[in-house]
């Protein structure tokens, strides 16, 4: 009978945890992440740039070129050889994934677009841009990093 | 006191050298054993060119297909104006057709066959960095092994100078096989190349680009619009200049615009200052973007630029061939 007890009594206990055990786990609904829009809303400065490979940041003066974009337009200040030569207009291909940007001018016949990487190195922003001012040949990549 | 070391056996010591000699050399890879090319052509001109190749076979492989690099300028836009054929009694006759885009060469760490060729060979001993290597492949592959020896001649036949321009250039032939690339081994080196004297280009209406020879004043890159950024290097080494014992060098130029105008920049100041890439080396740099330069408007375009050299003073200047005619310089892409 005492045995018969002790038999019943872990049959309850064992139900017992089974039935915290069942409860206790919830299936986990999961949300997709949002990737966040990429925002160049600022002013860059070059940090690197390249002639066909060759470096030319310590060459050239660099550090009064400005790239300022804001509200899908953009200024240049200190112009140098760039993808455009005056004020407009900026688009970029896709908010969150952006591959490509479009510049067009001021009173320029047709927008101007290349690749465009948006990579983080040591936890800032950069804006690498490729492209030819003048003989197709001759490729420039310029490396911008915002202004603080 | 002197020792001398007696052999003996004297002649067996060279036949076994020579037997070595003649394994390696009659071993594996393939050897271009000449090139029939002329020495020089008009603007325009399509020149047949031969080169002789030879491809011994050891072990057993393949079937691989010859690879075939070409060094021209690139003006010349040789992989459009180029026909490339082979004969060979062994292989038979057919094409060479130019590798497509992205092609990843064989033992080449990634990069295309146009790209491997130009790391592994370079420019060819040219002095200016805008040649390129044209790379080919048959159309037919082949087997190595048993001994056997490939023989045969690919047959080109280039127009030459579709830039305008009269030239002077070192031409590259390099061959190897798909299976192997420019590798070597045990049995042998698996690639040949060979890089022939001056190619004179003549009768053209534009600059002469001279591959070949040292020159006073260099523009890089060598083809570009008043909105590149330019490089002009000044090598007083080439020969013994006016500027000689001169400390500083400074540019003194003259832009000729496409509205007729003319805009002088010669100043002896920061603006003009070439800095010198070493100490005593003689070689004397100015980097430009020659819109700013020059201060034209937008509307403006540069199309020539004439240049001196000049001391600190102003008062000692060296221009084209060491003389008092300036230095010219065409801004154009082709």
């Amino acid at each position: 009978m005492k045995k018969n007890n002790i038999f019943q009594q872990c049959g309850f206990l064992l139900i017992a945890i089974a039935a915290i055990l069942m409860t206790s786990c919830k299936a986990e609904k999961s949300f997709p992440v949002k990737e966040s829009v990429k925002d160049i809303t600022g002013s860059w400065q070059v940090i690197r740039a390249t002639r066909n490979g060759t470096d030319l940041t310590g060459i050239i003066d660099f550090t009064k070129f400005r790239v300022n974009f804001k509200d899908g337009a953009y200024t240049i200040e200190n112009p140098l050889p760039f993808l455009v030569n005056a004020d407009g207009k900026f688009a970029l291909d896709d908010p969150e994934y952006p591959f490509k940007i479009t510049f067009t001018a001021i009173g320029a016949a047709a927008p101007v677009s290349t690749p465009f990487n948006y990579p983080v190195v040591n936890g800032k922003r950069q804006l690498s841009i490729t492209f030819s001012p003048g003989c197709p040949n001759n490729s420039y990549v310029y490396v911008l990093q915002k202004v603080n | 006191m002197r020792s001398y070391l007696h052999i003996k056996g004297k002649g067996l010591w060279k036949f076994c050298a020579f037997i070595t000699l003649a394994i390696i050399l009659a071993c594996c890879g393939e050897i271009i054993t000449g090139v029939d090319q002329p020495a020089t052509a008009t603007v325009g001109a399509v020149v047949p060119i031969t080169v002789h190749i030879s491809i011994p076979t050891v072990g057993d492989g393949g079937p691989d297909n010859l690879i075939f690099g070409f060094l021209v300028p690139k003006g010349w836009k040789a992989a459009q104006n180029t026909l490339i054929t082979y004969t060979s009694p062994t292989l038979g006759d057919g094409n060479m057709t130019l590798i497509p885009d992205g092609t990843v060469a064989k033992n080449g760490g990634g990069l295309t066959w146009p790209a491997y060729m130009k790391k592994t060979f370079q420019i060819g001993g040219n002095l200016i960095d805008d040649m390129e290597w044209v790379a080919y492949q048959s159309d037919k592959g082949f087997k190595h092994g048993g001994g056997n020896t490939i023989s045969g001649d690919l047959h080109i036949k280039i127009k030459v100078g579709a830039d305008g321009n009269n030239t002077l250039v070192k031409l590259g032939y390099v061959i190897t096989d798909s299976g192997n690339g420019f590798t070597s081994d045990g049995n042998g080196t698996y690639y040949s190349s060979m890089i022939t004297p001056c190619f004179e280009v003549t009768g053209g209406t534009g600059d002469l680009i001279d591959f070949c020879n040292p020159q006073l004043t260099t523009i890089n890159p060598p083809k570009s619009l008043d909105n590149d950024i330019v490089t002009l290097t000044f090598d007083g080494t080439v020969v013994n200049t006016p500027l000689g014992n001169a400390t500083e060098t400074y540019l003194c130029a003259t832009a000729y615009t496409s509205d007729g105008k003319t805009v002088s920049v010669c100043e002896q100041t920061d603006k003009t200052k070439m800095v010198q890439t070493g100490p005593n080396s003689k070689k004397y740099q100015i980097t430009i973007w020659p819109k700013s330069f020059f201060n034209v408007s937008g509307t403006q375009t540069i199309t020539k630029m004439e240049y001196f050299i000049t001391n600190k003073a102003g008062t000692t200047k060296v221009g084209y061939g060491n003389t008092l005619a300036p230095f010219v310089y065409t801004f154009k892409c082709s």
